[in-house]
């Protein structure tokens, strides 16, 4: 298994929009950094460094394209039966992609934490002071912690869906427009959302709510009572579609012809 | 000892399209075999199925005596395969790939050894993305080498080669199966196959239609014609017509052998009928001819059985 997950990060390290999407987002962490120094009315320190200087947005978009690829540059190169026509199973090639592709994530995480701890080092050692109470009993630094944490979780929520899709048509524009409309519509139906879960409570179990965990987090006491659910509840919820969409896609990915 | 690849019963359909009716037959290990058939006929569908790359309706297929599924395949680790078009990221340098697909760690002088044979080594270090077809072709024929299968399984492998690395490619299946490995090869380039199969499996319309040995095949099929160059052909023609010779419309003289006698007989009837004789060459019976008459007969044969039936 680690042999597979090897190579698929070896095609991951080997494409040039690996390294270009990186110093993108290291560059756009260093842009919001300068940018709360001399503008900090409009960029608060202190959100800022919350948000890791706006990286999470840009880390959501990055992977959903990687996602998509990983499974559909396969088919488009016509590589699909090499990888796939060797001892292995076809669930290990399937798993070793979700392996990498996490491990990817979690690669882009420490890095864009590492890069805000070093920004507020750099740039705001006597005006920034992150173990300061933010609220909840929290400091701006744990905070943010616990909002990658979550963002992590509904990233992988929205990645689960696009990992099936792109199974499913082989194509990764229209999966990666599912995932990116995915990100976009917790915001954009939360009012919607609200309405229904106010008239029924269990419409509130569904996927999308799940994908305001880290909004949750992020603005204590405002979402709880309109979406009526826990953190855990969220957290939970979060695991449980993950898994669920997973594994449709590995049950796709097993019966398919190639 | 099992066979290396033993198929049983295949039978695959996609959708209500029946493609592989009980296709069985055995590989005989070290031998190189081709697999022949009109366009359509299913040679690339039963390769991707013994492959793992196509789910099945019915039947087995065993590699080394373990069952091959899509789902699970681990015989498969013998088995090395290009299958239409070879599959490559553009990203990646030549180099690269053969390493990506390289199980173990004493491959790197083997790679290298394969790349010299296939004259590979002034684009291998290059980004794929710039590759001719033949060169992406060496690189999928590489690709099938790189792990020292057993069986080897090749569809097409001669595609957009030119003569030298078509040549190239012989001796190294020649070589490679010398050693002991198995081959499968599939290519409507009758005159390269017949040079390298030993034995052939003819397929059409989904089902085997004749399993032998390219001898077998050439002798029962290919009339042994005799071909003749003389002093004066218009005599000799006519000296052969009159002592009832079959011979053929082909401009130069050609008596059709029917058996051990006919050249003898031959000679001696031109030589005592004062005709000199320039020389003699014996035509081999060619794939191509052999195959089409094996398909038309096969297929005049099942016609008759349908009309029957009904
Ligand atoms: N993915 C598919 N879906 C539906 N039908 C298919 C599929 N692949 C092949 N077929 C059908 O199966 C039959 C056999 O095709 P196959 O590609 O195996 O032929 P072939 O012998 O390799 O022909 P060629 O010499 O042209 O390569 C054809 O009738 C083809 O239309
Ligand atoms: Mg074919």
């Amino acid at each position: 298994m680690w042999t597979l997950v090897r190579q698929e990060s070896f095609k991951l390290i080997r494409k040039n929009s690996t390294w270009i999407s990186t110093s993108f987002l290291v560059g756009v962490e260093i842009l919001f950094a300068f940018l709360a120094r001399i503008y900090p009315k409009t960029f608060v320190p202190a959100n800022m460094f919350e948000s890791l200087y706006f990286s999470r947005p840009i880390i959501n978009f990055y992977m959903i394209a990687a996602t998509a690829t990983i499974i559909t540059m396969e088919f488009q190169y016509g590589t699909m039966k090499q990888v796939l026509y060797r001892r292995y199973s076809r669930g290990q090639i399937l798993v070793s992609k979700w392996l990498a592709i996490f491990l990817y994530t979690f690669f882009w995480y420490v890095l864009s934490t590492g890069i805000a701890l070093l920004m507020k080092a750099l740039l705001f050692r006597h005006r920034l002071n992150i173990h300061q109470g933010a609220g909840d009993g929290m400091s701006i630094f744990t905070r943010g912690l616990a909002i990658s944490a979550a963002s992590f979780l509904s990233l992988w929520l929205l990645l689960s869906v696009v990992f099936l899709l792109a199974n499913l048509f082989r194509n990764s524009a229209a999966a990666v427009s599912v995932g990116i409309i995915g990100y976009f519509a917790s915001n954009i139906v939360t009012q919607l959302l609200t309405l229904l879960i106010q008239k029924w409570d269990w419409a509130k179990w569904n996927p999308v709510t799940m994908t305001l965990y880290p909004s949750m987090l992020a603005h204590p006491g405002y979402y709880q009572p309109l979406l009526r659910m826990q953190g855990w509840q969220m957290c939970l919820g979060n695991v449980i579609y993950i898994a669920i969409f997973l594994w449709i896609g590995y049950y796709v990915f097993n019966k398919r012809n190639v | 000892m099992s066979s290396i690849l033993s198929v049983q019963n295949l039978n695959k359909n996609f959708g209500n399209k029946h493609v592989l009716h009980d296709v069985s037959f055995d590989l005989t290990p070290g031998h190189i075999v081709g697999l022949v058939g009109p366009n359509g006929a299913g040679k690339s569908t039963l390769m991707k199925t013994m492959l793992g790359l196509f789910n099945y309706d019915s039947g087995s297929i065993k590699i080394a005596g373990e069952k091959v599924t899509p789902q699970k395949h681990e015989s498969l680790s013998k088995v090395g395969a290009l299958i239409e078009y070879p599959g490559i990221y553009p990203f990646l340098t030549g180099w690269d790939h053969l390493q990506l697909f390289a199980d173990g760690d004493h491959q790197l002088i083997h790679i290298q050894k394969i790349i010299s044979q296939l004259n590979m080594d002034s684009f291998i270090k290059r980004k794929a993305k710039g590759y001719s077809l033949g060169m992406k072709q060496k690189l999928g024929i590489a690709l099938a080498l790189v792990n020292f299968p057993d069986l080897v399984i090749l569809d097409e492998p001669m595609n957009g080669l030119d003569p030298e690395a078509t040549k190239e490619l012989r001796d190294l299946i020649i070589s490679e199966s010398l050693k002991g490995t198995t081959f499968l090869i599939s290519s409507h380039i009758l005159s390269e196959l017949q040079r390298l199969a030993q034995d052939l499996l003819i397929i059409d319309e989904g089902r085997i239609v004749q399993q032998t040995t390219m001898h077998d095949l050439l002798a029962s099929q290919g009339k042994q014609t005799i071909m003749l160059m003389t002093s004066d052909d218009k005599k000799a023609r006519q000296l052969l017509k009159k002592a009832k010779f079959k011979t053929t419309p082909d401009p130069r003289v050609e008596v059709v052998a029917t058996d051990d006698h006919t050249m003898p007989e031959v000679l001696h009837l031109l030589v005592e009928g004062g005709v000199d004789i320039l020389d003699v060459t014996r035509l081999e019976g060619n794939l191509e001819s052999s195959l089409l008459e094996v398909l038309k007969q096969s297929r005049i044969k099942k016609r008759l059985a349908e009309e029957e039936a009904e």
